[in-house]
């Protein structure tokens, strides 16, 4: 298939959705709510892929706990050196869920617009609802690459002053280097996913708050994801934190995976929480 | 310094067979960049150029230039080596593609040098009651390379000011060329706004905001919100911490007095 119709037929096919989770800075947790929401939308039903899109560093098999079994990845399916079937890796947790993990051994100029959209239209053609792209960080052409095909976009934020300016950017190249963009047609959605976000810290001044941040970057916000350990001890796990629903993470993330389906939610984790006897006790 | 040219040239006759036609040939508006020739010191020319395509590279690089010899009257302009115009103009990383009001005895040698013929009509009409205006730098004995680009009107109903309704967002840069600009959206910060007219922002204005661009004392800035970390007007300019206190936030204009930036509420 040539160039163009590629980006045309990843583009007009309104059965699945291709979402980018992207952010411009790195270590805001991109990755973290790529499989956080990979797994809330599986758990939903909707057959669903998270993508790799960090060639070189490979990060988003590790936190969904499937390194041990990635024989090929994203970059040997756009080469043509192995097929998309074997190379996704199904979830043993997740019924509907599958990864398709980056390669450790390229860089990102292992990807090409061609390749991308000619996995990206294969996974359609098997029937995915959801195809969830894991932006590398930067906006160089791992991210344009991320991006590219997406109908849609989650840009994950710190509530911190750098961050929300590389969003603002990001937000930028997602109204002009994107397929939609480029064929003129409905611009990309995008949502704004506030994370590692301290109510205590915004009170003291210490951190920008969710209206400071929504001020500036003007997109709808999706949720808001408390700053939490639970986070960094899923990650080492290899388990989402969604799994385990006893979490405020979790809770947050279940909340943007029903919202993103269209739920009515009210937001939480803005204010402060009132902690309990308890928790003064042995907080 | 901007042409808008129509050319009827599209056919309207039916295609013969079903086939696809493997072109169009079609009338078009289009704007050019007009080097009016002043002088015949092409070292001058040169030199002058170079110094203007640098102040602004990313608007001159590769545009295609329509050179006019109309000030030159056609004694100066049938001695002018052609060819050698036409390479310091791309030497200055710009495309001459024509030549106009080239006298008939040039026309071969235009040819040559690669450049077309323009018959048509050049309009580049200053508007009225504007002030005559010149580049900040261009303080010296005018030998003009260009026109001294001045305020432009809108030339047509296809060339109006341009106005905005998304948000300009950093790394961004918008620029009317020729034109006011009216954004009605914020401009974010790392963003970048730039008028040859007026610059009127109704929303939130934390980039960088420039009006009169290529040289315009009379160009204003409008601001519903002032939070920019530069304002420059016709190249003086103020940075945000100049902004007094009492400004910022507020509604408020930006004009030009005594070759520095004022600013009053609004």
């Amino acid at each position: 298939m040539d160039y163009v119709s590629s980006i045309k037929e990843a583009t007009v096919s309104n059965a699945s959705k291709v979402v980018v989770v992207t952010s411009g800075k790195g270590g805001v947790g991109k990755t973290t709510t790529s499989a956080n929401i990979a797994t809330g939308i599986a758990l939903q039903g909707k057959k669903t892929v998270a993508i790799d899109f960090d060639v070189g560093l490979r990060n988003l098999d590790l936190v969904m706990g499937c390194e041990r079994r990635v024989v090929y990845d994203f970059v040997n399916v756009i080469r043509n050196e192995a097929k998309l079937q074997q190379s996704l890796i199904r979830d043993k947790r997740v019924e509907n869920l599958y990864v398709l993990p980056a390669s450790q051994t390229r860089d990102k100029d292992a990807l090409d617009a061609e390749g991308v959209g000619r996995v990206i239209n294969e996974l359609k053609e098997m029937g995915f609802e959801y195809i969830i792209c894991d932006s590398p960080a930067g906006i160089e052409k791992g991210a344009q690459m991320a991006m590219y095909f997406a109908d849609e976009a989650i840009v994950v934020t710190n509530p911190e002053v750098s961050s929300v300016r590389d969003s603002d950017r990001v937000l930028g190249l997602l109204a002009a280097k994107t397929s939609r963009a480029e064929l003129g047609g409905p611009g990309i959605r995008t949502h704004l996913l506030l994370t590692r976000y301290s109510p205590a810290m915004v009170k003291r001044g210490e951190m920008l708050s969710v209206a400071d941040v929504l001020e500036l970057l003007g997109i709808p916000l999706l949720g808001v994801i408390p700053e939490s350990k639970a986070v960094l001890q899923s990650s080492n796990k290899g388990t989402p934190a969604i799994l385990d629903e006893t979490t405020d993470v979790a809770q947050a993330y279940l909340d943007v995976v029903y919202r993103y389906l269209g739920e009515e939610r009210q937001h939480r984790f803005i204010e402060e929480q009132k902690r309990g006897f308890f928790g003064r006790l042995f907080g | 310094m901007t042409v808008t040219q129509s050319v009827a040239v599209a056919s309207r006759g039916k295609p013969e067979a079903r086939r696809p036609e493997p072109f169009e040939l079609k009338g078009t508006m289009a704007s050019f960049t007009v080097l009016r020739l002043k002088s015949t010191d092409l070292q001058l020319v040169e030199h002058q150029l170079r110094a203007k395509t640098s102040q602004l590279p990313s608007l001159f690089l590769d545009a295609p230039v329509l050179i006019d010899l109309a000030p030159l009257g056609d004694e100066a302009a049938s001695g002018l080596p052609l060819a050698e115009l036409a390479r310091l103009v791309r030497a200055c990383q710009m495309i001459p593609v024509a030549v106009a009001h080239v006298p008939d005895a040039q026309r071969a040698a235009a040819v040559d040098a690669g450049l077309g013929v323009w018959r048509g009509p050049i309009s580049t009409r200053v508007r009225a009651g504007a002030e005559p205006t010149a580049m900040p730098s261009h303080s010296g004995p005018s030998v003009g390379v260009a026109e001294t680009p001045g305020p432009q009107p809108p030339l047509s109903q296809f060339n109006g000011p341009v106005v905005v309704t998304k948000p300009v967002r950093g790394g961004q840069v918008v620029y009317a060329q020729n034109n006011d600009l009216v954004v009605l959206a914020p401009v974010n910060p790392g963003a970048q706004v730039i008028a040859d007219g007026h610059l009127h922002v109704y929303a939130p204005m934390r980039g960088r905001g420039v009006a009169g661009a290529q040289g315009l004392p009379g160009a204003r800035i409008f601001c519903q919100k002032l939070e920019a970390e530069l304002l420059a007007i016709s190249g003086a300019y103020v940075m945000a911490e100049e902004i007094p206190v009492a400004m910022r936030g507020r509604a408020v204009q930006v004009h030009l007095e005594g070759g520095e930036c004022r600013l009053t509420a609004l």
